[in-house]
Parts: structure tokens; C-alpha cells; sequence
């Protein structure tokens, strides 16, 4: 909602703050979160056929995956970017697992 | 365990009253106030809880705890609801398990990980396979599929030249990605065991993962 009130006032995207973020290792599974941290690996999977874009975002504390189901790209998401994202969790075999999260591209 | 129900119709009620009937806690959700203040004064199915809202919404989930809950089952009679019900139940509540019913075979395709669905019910689907049941010996019927597809549950009635009959279950050569799961012999359930030994008329339940489906069907087929 900030974000689109800051547009809307036209304050310069430089001067946004990333959303507070709260670190990997800290994150509970079921918890709305937001965490921010650099993209270390890309994945797109076909998903019973269908298209579905995986990755890993680390921060010094761990690693969690995300997956944006039907689409196989996401423009200005590259290996190696700062992404912040929010949502919610849930564990899948030993790291957690984001569906469709919010995210928000970071300054490099 | 905390079960949410989208749709308060037939299927809704009578699986709202089967899970709290086995000590589950059961949250009813449907939209039309008739059949919410019906069941709220009849209290039918006894201890459940319901719920009068929209289940396509973040906030009528939020209010029933989904974040909390264990299963979420969509089973409203509209596919587009069922599948909005699930994607929310994963994507806001992470929902460790969704059920979700396919009223129109046609949808069933969309009906996986992608819209947020583990497990989907096709009525039509199960109906057919347990008419092709009824009707076959001697043929490789699948009953279920389990995980989108990667495992199935299959049957075959065994026909009189069936290469399976007189063997026991260790000797049929059945790949390891398969194994019997029952074997029904005249009203009976046989539990499997290695030593069993298999008769013409048996049917016999086969769980089935990965692509060994033609190896399956060869050894008890023929």
C-alpha cells in the first residue's frame, strides 16, 4: 500500500526503503513474512506440465525457495539480484517454501 | 485435526459429519444464508461449526482460521470457486494439505500444484472407473490417481489366463515401484503377503508410481 501512495506522490523509487525484513533463520513456517536477500539459484520447471519459476534467496542467516506458478520468468529477477519478498511459508523437506509471494526488486 | 469445508451442499454436509464424527474439528463455510442459519438451528452435522461468507475471500478464510487449519477441502459445485478456494488456502494460509472437487472432468487438468490443489476428486472420473470395473475381467482399471498422477490405484480381476493365477505374489515379478495392496476374493480381503497365492475371480488392488504401469498390467494381464 505505501509503495502505491509513494507513486502516487511521486517520490523518486530511490528513496523507498526496502520493507523491513526479518532474517531467514528466523522465519516460521504458516507466519505472513517478509525477507529480503540475493537470488543464489534460478530454477523454471515444467510443474505436471505446466510452467512454474523456482528460487533461492539467501541471506547470511539461510535459504529459502520461492515459486511463482504459470510463468517460467519474472522481468529484473536475475541470479545474483537483491529481492526483498512477503508471504507466507510453509516447510517443504528441509527449507521453506513461498507460493506466489509479493516481491520487490532491491537496489544492487 | 482442523478441517475447513468450502461448500455446504450434499458433499460439504456429509463430509463435515463423517470428520467430526472421527474427532476432527470441522468449519463449514457457504454463502447462502438459508442453508447456513438451516444447519446452524437444526445443528446437523452435530459440532460443527459454520460459517456464512464468501470462501473466495482472504477475509472469510482469515475469520475461520485457515491459517491454522490443517485441510482446507473445496467441494462447492463450481469448479472456479473450488479452484480461487485452493490457491488462497496455499498461497495466504500455506494450508498444508487442499482437497479440491472437480465437478466437470473437463477442468480436472487444471486442478494441481499450480492453483494450490494436493489432491483432487473427479466424480465422474471415479464413476467411470468403478463402472469399467463392474464390467471387466481380465483388464487393467485404474480406480485413483494419487499426487497428480504419479501414483495410481489400480485393479484387475483375474481371468482365467491370467499368467498370475497359482503364483505366489513374491513370484509375479511385479516391478518395485508397484506393490498389492488387497486382493479380494469372494467377499473377502485377503491381506497380501509375500506367500499369497493368487486364484482366477481374484481382484486384485495394485498401487502403481512412475511409468511401470505396462510391467504391472504384463504380469497379472498377461
Amino acid at each position: 500500500m505505501s509503495l502505491l501512495r509513494r507513486k502516487h506522490e511521486n517520490v523518486p523509487p530511490d528513496t523507498i526503503e526496502p520493507p523491513k525484513s526479518t532474517p531467514i533463520s528466523e522465519t516460521q513456517p504458516r507466519q505472513h513474512v517478509s525477507i529480503s536477500g540475493r537470488v543464489i539459484r534460478m530454477t523454471a520447471r515444467p510443474t505436471s506440465g505446466q510452467p512454474a519459476l523456482l528460487i533461492s534467496i539467501s541471506d547470511d542467516t539461510g535459504t529459502v525457495t520461492a515459486v511463482w506458478t504459470g510463468r517460467r520468468e519474472i522481468g529484473g529477477v536475475t541470479l545474483g539480484r537483491k529481492i526483498a519478498i512477503n508471504g507466507v511459508p510453509v516447510m517443504r523437506g528441509d527449507h521453506l517454501e513461498f507460493t506466489n509471494p509479493n516481491y520487490t526488486l532491491l537496489p544492487r | 485435526m482442523n478441517v475447513i469445508i468450502a461448500g455446504a451442499g450434499s458433499v460439504g454436509r456429509y463430509m463435515a459429519g463423517q470428520l467430526q464424527d472421527s474427532g476432527h474439528s470441522v468449519t463449514l463455510i457457504d454463502n447462502d444464508s438459508v442453508v447456513v442459519a438451516q444447519g446452524r438451528a437444526t445443528r446437523t452435522p452435530v459440532g460443527v461449526t459454520w460459517c456464512l461468507g464468501d470462501a473466495c475471500e482472504v477475509a472469510t478464510l482469515t475469520s475461520v482460521g485457515a491459517a491454522q487449519a490443517d485441510v482446507v477441502a473445496a467441494v462447492t459445485g463450481d469448479d472456479e470457486d473450488n479452484l480461487v478456494v485452493s490457491l488462497l488456502s496455499k498461497q495466504e494460509f500455506a494450508v498444508p494439505r487442499v482437497v479440491a472437487r472437480v465437478n466437470n472432468p473437463k477442468n480436472e487438468w487444471m486442478f494441481n500444484d499450480m492453483w494450490g490443489v494436493d489432491v483432487s476428486v473427479s466424480t465422474p472420473h471415479l464413476l467411470t472407473g468403478l463402472v469399467e470395473e463392474a464390467v471387466t475381467v481380465g483388464s487393467f482399471v485404474r480406480l485413483l490417481s494419487l499426487e497428480g498422477g504419479k501414483a495410481r490405484l489400480a485393479e484387475v480381476t483375474l481371468a482365467a489366463g491370467s499368467p498370475a493365477i497359482a503364483k505366489e505374489l513374491t513370484n509375479l515379478g511385479l516391478p518395485r515401484e508397484s506393490t498389492v495392496v488387497a486382493v479380494l476374493r469372494d467377499g473377502h480381503v485377503v491381506v497380501p503377503r509375500g506367500d499369497t497365492v493368487l486364484h482366477q475371480g481374484d481382484e486384485v488392488l495394485v498401487l502403481v508410481t512412475g511409468g511401470v504401469e505396462d510391467d504391472v498390467r504384463r504380469a497379472l494381464v498377461g
